[in-house]
């Protein structure tokens, strides 16, 4: 046992030295500002998971009439659903309470909470109408009185989601055309006219039983909340998928008739480039404008989810180029005449040979969506006002000259997050530089 | 190259066609009605008597008729078997969409159909009505709760709005007439639930409407130039891209002037002084402008430079200045300078910053080729390497970047344009959207797509100019 340890380490050792991976990680870690912007992103991200922890209205612990309580421990999972109020917390103004003890978070306020002592834009170096130093307002205050700085740490939370959840849906897009463009190509991909034809026609049903006769399903799931959306979406996507399996599966009784013999060549790759090329000629930002203003009740939510709809085309881009290089190579043929099938040639040797470049695409699509919804919420549009992000903090500027710390504070939190991704992205591009593969 | 020129006009169409397509199919889904708003939410009457009512009928109809809303969405139509073809003749989109509701939840029409028309009997019942003082408060119940009957789907609530109506109705003996209308619009309702066949809705059905559409309609017109009329001001859609199209227009073309202008220098000074301190502050600072988001510093811009605030009150905050016609030609370009200088900065910093950071990588990378060694060693001063050899390649990059560029300065504009009120086109098309003013939005999106293909149609010919080896046959 012991010794098979060894043999791993000292074998991972060794290939340390000569993966591809290896040299990228070496070459980026030679970068120093794309090293500290990636320990300063860890931080950042940490900082947004746990922004309820770090600044809240409830006490960490506190006791009320002898009985002692954890109201932020308890508020995340009264947020998740597993835990409720007790009824002589339900509905409390928590400052007000009177406590026999409370320890309180560093910063004692919600983005919400209006502090109506300390409304109409109080400076951080005014004289603040606050109990002591405890209860200070460190960055100022709003037009509402709600605290800045407790607004920017969690607007880092909805940044970093925003970050993430469009991101995901825009890999998850990106691969999955670009990487049947790229590995396909125009020639490769043969299929008899029956399952063509079976194909289309099914299609039309899956969509009907799946999204049409559903809609009203999913779109008063998304009035109720955006969890029972999702769940909605992905029973409608699970129809789908399944209506779809039948055409594929009755495709080879179909083989067997003359005319549906016939094999035909599919041009993938016109077909997605030039969809690709469509999608980008369509202006972007006025596209996401409009498709968050008929929605009736915007979310912050529903913004990430049409950014990641709309950013996929960089990264399919970039997949399709590395795969259309990557399918001549010789372990493709060798996985070929092994006899695997294309599905897993595909997923488990084309795609990860052709990943290392589109995570360059992901951190500045990353940069670049975190500007998108804070240009939306500075808009105001798609942002329900009560949201505090970013944008809409840097918006609230505008009307009030005066105060220079609504001006500054989120706007630098902006750049310095979409800086940050840049320049990962940045040393991600020098450390894969083509030239190292040799 | 001509034919070049051709296929890609061609390939033009149905990319139009497709974007024209989806910003129709936006304004479709989205929520209020559309003739209410060309009404400029008027009151149609709903709360005044007969006579009010029936004016506000007629004015909603003819508002619905000149929007061209009372023919049918699109070509076809894809759905099942439960909605009817002539679903579309229901023009208020409110009611329709409740409509359709109901059908997906009972799935037969001719029973929707009767219980719908029985709500608007009713009202004229009680529209016909004698009033007195007994009939105030029973028909205030009456018209109030047919209202709600006309949006409402939930069988709770239907079934508790008709029961109030039928109750209400029978308290005086002046709504005998209202009160059996109310008594037969209950029977409807129950035989709608009755007899509700919702297999129906799971049969798919595809409808075929004809060219006499309201997409079709639209696209011919804007083929024709004709765009429509802005739901807001009623001015033709034309005349308000006439007048906004130059700024915009001009604010751009000025910024991306402005920035490769300078791009280019500074981009091959510092590939040729590679690893020079002078190159690596041009490169810090250039990799720190491309970040900056161009909200905040124009919000920055505003809060500290045009106000007396800071005692830089150097700058107009807002607009474009008035000119009057008595003013001279200086007059005017400095009272329009002075406005313009703020917004230019904003959109041109951040192009600038691209540029010249991929000005700089073109350079570079010519640099490394053969043929610049080659040059050099056959004794070439390196002035003229570098213009001569060098520098025509190098442009390569940031001319494509050029039709890049223009689908940016759009987008960037759009925020400039709001944030420093110039009335260009981000203006008018976000003004649009907040007041969900569709011909406007549609024209504008329209002609966006159109100047981003132009963009890359351009730099796809310019790609040629600038190298000999790319041809187009």
């Amino acid at each position: 046992m012991i010794f098979r340890n060894v043999n791993t380490k000292s074998a991972a050792a060794n290939s340390d030295d000569q993966s591809y991976w290896s040299i990228v990680r070496r070459q980026f870690n030679k970068n120093r500002p794309a090293v500290w912007s990636l320990r300063f992103l860890i931080v950042l991200f940490v900082l947004g998971m746990s922004s309820d922890f770090i600044a809240n209205e409830k006490p960490y612990y506190c006791e009320i009439n002898g009985k002692s309580y954890f109201p932020v421990f308890k508020g995340v999972g009264v947020s998740l659903g597993l835990a409720q109020w007790p009824a002589e917390l339900s509905n409390v103004n928590w400052r007000e309470l009177s406590y026999e003890k409370a320890v309180w978070p560093l910063i004692p306020y919600l983005p919400t909470n209006l502090d109506l002592k300390n409304k109409d834009y109080v400076s951080p170096f005014a004289d603040q109408a606050v109990e002591s130093g405890r209860w200070k307002h460190y960055l100022g205050t709003d037009n509402l009185g709600r605290d800045v700085l407790s607004g920017m740490i969690h607007g880092t939370r909805i940044a970093m989601l925003v970050g993430v959840i469009s991101m995901s849906i825009a890999l998850l897009i990106g691969l999955v055309i670009g990487s049947l463009a790229g590995y396909f190509g125009d020639s490769k991909l043969k299929i008899s006219r029956g399952r063509v034809w079976l194909n289309l026609l099914f299609l039309y049903f899956a969509f009907f039983y799946a999204f049409s006769s559903r809609s009203y399903a999913m779109g008063d799931a998304l009035a109720v909340s955006f969890g029972g959306f999702v769940l909605q979406l992905l029973f409608s996507l699970l129809i789908f998928f399944g209506i779809m399996l039948i055409p594929n599966l009755l495709a080879g009784l179909f083989k067997k008739l003359p005319y549906f013999k016939h094999q035909l060549e599919l041009p993938v790759d016109i077909i997605i480039s030039r969809f690709i090329e469509i999608f980008e000629s369509v202006p972007l930002f006025l596209l996401i404008l409009s498709i968050v203003a008929i929605i009736e009740n915007p979310s912050i939510f529903i913004v990430m989810v049409i950014i990641g709809f709309t950013r996929w085309t960089g990264i399919a881009r970039y997949i399709r180029a590395e795969l259309l290089k990557v399918r001549s190579l010789e372990y493709i043929e060798a996985a070929h005449s092994l006899g695997y099938p294309e599905w897993r040639i595909i997923v488990r040797h084309a795609i990860p040979n052709a990943l290392t470049p589109v995570l360059i695409s992901v951190s500045f699509g990353v940069a670049s969506a975190i500007l998108t919804e804070s240009g939306l919420s500075f808009l105001g549009i798609g942002v329900p006002p009560e949201q505090v992000t970013w944008g809409s903090m840097l918006s609230s500027a505008r009307g009030f000259p005066q105060a220079w710390w609504m001006a500054i504070f989120p706007g630098f939190a902006i750049f310095i997050t979409v800086t940050i991704f840049n320049l990962i992205g940045e040393g991600l591009t020098d450390a894969m530089d083509p030239r190292l593969k040799q | 190259m001509f034919s070049y020129i051709l296929k890609r006009l061609v390939f033009f169409l149905p990319t139009m066609l497709i974007i024209s397509v989806l910003t129709f199919a936006l304004s479709k889904m989205a929520p209020g009605d559309p003739v209410k708003l060309a009404l400029g939410n008027r009151d149609t009457g709903e709360a005044g008597g007969a006579s009010e009512k029936i004016a506000g009928e007629k004015a909603y109809l003819e508002m619905a008729e000149q929007l061209g809303l009372t023919l049918p969405t699109f070509y076809l139509e894809f759905s099942s078997q439960a909605s009817p073809d002539t679903l579309y003749r229901f023009v208020k989109k409110p009611e329709r969409d409740n409509l359709e509701r109901l059908i997906s939840m009972y799935g037969n029409w001719p029973q929707i159909e009767a219980y719908y028309n029985q709500i608007h009997r009713l009202e004229l019942a009680l529209l016909r009505s004698k009033q007195d003082s007994t009939t105030f408060e029973p028909g205030r119940i009456v018209r109030e709760n047919c209202g709600k009957l006309l949006l409402e789907y939930k069988d709770r609530n239907v079934s508790l709005y008709v029961s109030e109506v039928v109750k209400a109705s029978s308290r005086t003996a002046l709504f005998a007439e209202v009160h059996t209308e109310a008594m037969k619009l209950q029977e409807n309702y129950n035989r709608m639930k009755a007899e509700a066949s919702l297999e129906k809705n799971y049969i798919p059905d595809v409808k075929w409407y004809g060219f006499n559409n309201q997409y079709h309609r639209w696209i011919t017109n804007f083929l024709k130039l004709d765009f429509g009329i802005s739901y807001i001001d009623k001015r033709p859609v034309w005349s308000k891209i006439k007048d906004a199209l130059p700024w915009t227009l001009s604010l751009n073309i000025i910024a991306i002037l402005i920035s490769y202008l300078i791009a280019i220098p500074v981009g091959v000074y510092s590939a040729r002084h590679k690893d020079s301190v002078m190159d690596r502050i041009l490169t810090i600072k250039l990799f720190i402008l491309n970040s900056l988001p161009v909200f905040w510093i124009a919000t920055l811009l505003i809060t500290f430079l045009t106000t007396e605030e800071y005692g830089m009150d150097w700058f107009p905050t807002f607009g474009l200045g008035d000119v009057t016609e008595d003013m001279s030609w200086m007059e005017i370009a400095y009272e329009r300078g002075i406005h313009f200088i703020l917004p230019v900065f904003c959109l041109t910093y951040g192009s600038l910053a691209y540029l010249s950071r991929q000005m700089r990588g073109g350079v570079l990378s010519v640099l490394r080729q053969d043929y610049i060694r080659t040059a050099r060693a056959k004794g070439l001063a390196e002035g003229t390497v570098m213009w001569k050899h060098a520098f025509r390649n190098s442009l390569i990059p940031i001319i494509t970047i050029f039709a890049s560029l223009f689908p940016a300065a759009i987008s960037g504009a759009f925020i400039i344009e709001n944030i420093f009120s110039i009335p260009g086109m981000g203006k008018v098309a976000f003004e649009g959207l907040v007041a969900r003013d569709y011909p406007m939005v549609f024209t504008v999106m329209m002609f966006s797509a159109f100047l981003t293909l132009i963009g890359t149609l351009v730099a796809d010919l310019l790609y040629a100019v600038v190298d000999p080896r790319i041809s187009y046959k």
